[in-house]
């Protein structure tokens, strides 16, 4: 049974200026950072809250005590401001950031997917950068090698595998990145915007193929700021405000709560 | 967001505050430890190492990267290492007055421990730094890029042992049974190689002073490890080399490589920091880990 079960999870980012970054600043001219440190925490229209951290020093509260529990065959849409908390959000579900406080708990294998491109080299061929881009989505050697034939299928790249990527256009090098993200059936689905590929002709079949793939996720993590996409995709909602969690629930009572906060100005 | 607060538009009053009682709570806290970052710490190291493959990989993508569009590709590392030797060679015989038949093999086989550490430990300061792309974006353990980091320039320093063969070849270096020591001696410097870029990892993660500082540190170290001249010609001042522990690393691999053997003591040392190293870069790691992304 796939779920994510985070309790009370709170995430703080510490914000260094390039003085604070430097040894001679830490050793010694400490006074600014605690001085600053000192301020209330005020309450911004956007963002997380400017506060001061466990250790004294400037964090901003990017997720400020959030808890869920998402469970299998879930589509949740993440919706709020931007720095409301969603991509860090996405993140601590991915793993990426440990929180300071709170557990955050994935039963089954997150798959986020980011940034498309992600290790994909313009000087590497196509098929170098199938096994790039494979391995970094921690695919296994057998997974790569059997999603090859249709990674080469469904791009028509033909022997333009063969050639470094620089060679390709900027919707050609979309596509092999779309095709190689989407060739596995992942368990636990993490999205920071929807993902999508190529050109008219091409639309189409990314669809087809985009469909197949989100519908074979046990679960659907999605962060957007487009209603129609998130009603087509998603059967619940969460909203966040300044990394609190404001609602969790069926998708439609979340977006109208949404919306109505953005119509009279909140949030 | 309103005008600047009063109090904030002089910064340096800031600095007239009561002495805070927090402080030794809070340098405590620097140092608490806690199981969990203890048994996350290892699942990193066990999950890193058994990712090698990822590593390895990701170390010859580098290594293939740095030469795509080049002719002769990584030959020019073997190259550019060749020159060097070449020109060090002749200057050691020179400088201190040694036999080219004995110079050459000594400076070579030291060079290319010396290019192995150095570069793995620059290379370390600007790990994470460098891998940040990776780092916010996928899950991975972080141990994956320290052995990306120390394969990548095993691979490099492979490149260069052809340099050292020909010359070995050349001036007919007798091989002798003491030459099988040095895969061990090997393994032994980059055990304790591992530590020393992995802690300048963490630290140049929080603090972008430290990469320049190593490199200037590396600089110096050059002229006080015995490299273009032996030990014995240091004479009464001998101690410069035998406080290094660069010195030691060095003799390892390269007293097997020349048909000689290292000292019990070269071993004990390198053993030594080896195992001290790696205690307290674990602990250190462990205490830090889960904050480097933060930092990046």
């Amino acid at each position: 049974m796939l779920s994510i079960i985070a309790k009370d999870i709170h995430v703080e980012f510490p914000i260094y200026d390039p003085r604070m970054r430097s040894l001679k600043y830490s050793l010694g001219i400490k006074h600014l950072a605690k001085g600053i440190s000192r301020i209330a925490t005020r309450n911004l229209n956007v963002g997380g809250q400017i506060g001061a951290g466990e250790t004294g020093r400037i964090v901003v509260k990017a997720l400020d005590g959030v808890s869920f529990e998402i469970l299998e065959g879930d589509r949740v849409g993440l919706v709020g401001h931007n720095g409301s908390g969603k991509t860090t959000l996405l993140r601590t579900l991915a793993g990426i950031y440990e929180p300071v406080g709170g557990a955050i708990q994935a039963n089954g294998r997150v798959f986020p997917l980011f940034d498309l491109q992600l290790g994909m080299d313009p000087d590497a061929t196509g098929i170098e950068n199938i096994w790039m881009r494979g391995k970094m989505l921690s695919l296994t050697t057998k997974e790569i090698k059997d999603a090859l034939d249709d990674i080469a299928d469904f791009t028509e790249l033909g022997d333009y595998l063969y050639m470094p990527i620089r060679a390709y256009s900027t919707g050609m090098a979309l596509r092999l990145a779309f095709a190689i993200s989407t060739a596995v059936v992942p368990e636990i689905l993490v999205l920071d915007e929807m993902i999508g590929a190529g050109d008219a002709a091409f639309l189409s079949r990314a669809d087809a193929r985009l469909k197949t793939f989100l519908s074979r996720a046990g679960i659907l993590v999605i962060a957007s700021h487009s209603m129609p996409i998130l009603r087509q995709w998603c059967n619940k909602g969460l909203l966040l405000e300044q990394g609190k969690m404001v609602a969790y629930g069926p998708l439609e009572q979340i977006v109208s709560l949404y919306q109505s906060k953005v119509a009279t100005g909140q949030g | 967001m309103a005008a600047i607060r009063p109090h904030l538009r002089l910064p340096w009053r800031l600095a007239k505050q009561p002495a805070n009682s927090r402080m030794g709570s809070r340098r405590f806290r620097m140092l608490a430890l806690t199981s969990t970052q203890l048994s996350s710490a290892v699942d990193d190291l066990r999950t890193g190492l058994s990712s090698w493959r990822l590593s390895h990989f990701l170390a010859w993508q580098d290594v293939k990267q740095r030469y795509r569009r080049s002719t002769l590709g990584p030959i020019w590392m073997t190259l550019s290492f060749g020159i060097q030797i070449f020109t060090m060679g002749f200057l050691s015989a020179f400088l201190f007055g040694s036999e080219l038949a004995k110079s050459f093999p000594y400076v070579c086989a030291g060079m290319l421990l010396w290019a192995l550490i150095t570069q793995t430990i620059n290379d370390g300061a600007g790990l994470f730094v460098a891998s940040a792309r990776y780092i916010t974006q996928i899950k991975c353990p972080l141990t994956v890029f320290l052995l990306q980091t120390l394969w990548r320039n095993l691979i490099i320093a492979g490149h260069n042992l052809a340099i050292y063969v020909a010359i070995a070849l050349y001036f007919v270096v007798v091989p002798s049974p003491s030459m099988v020591l040095w895969p061990l001696g090997l393994l032994l410097v980059v055990l304790c190689l591992s530590w020393i870029a992995l802690v300048a990892a963490v630290i140049s993660a929080r603090y972008r002073d430290v990469p320049l500082m190593i490199t200037n540190i590396i600089t110096v170290l050059f002229w006080v490890t015995p490299l273009m001249y032996f030990p014995e010609q240091l004479g009464q001042k001998r101690f410069i080399a035998d406080y290094n522990p660069f010195t030691h690393m060095i003799a390892l691999v390269r007293e097997p490589l020349l048909g000689g053997a290292p000292t019990l003591n070269d071993w004990l040392v390198v053993l030594t920091l080896t195992v001290v190293g790696w205690t307290g870069t674990f602990l250190f790691f462990a205490r830090f880990r889960s904050r480097i992304v933060y930092w990046l």
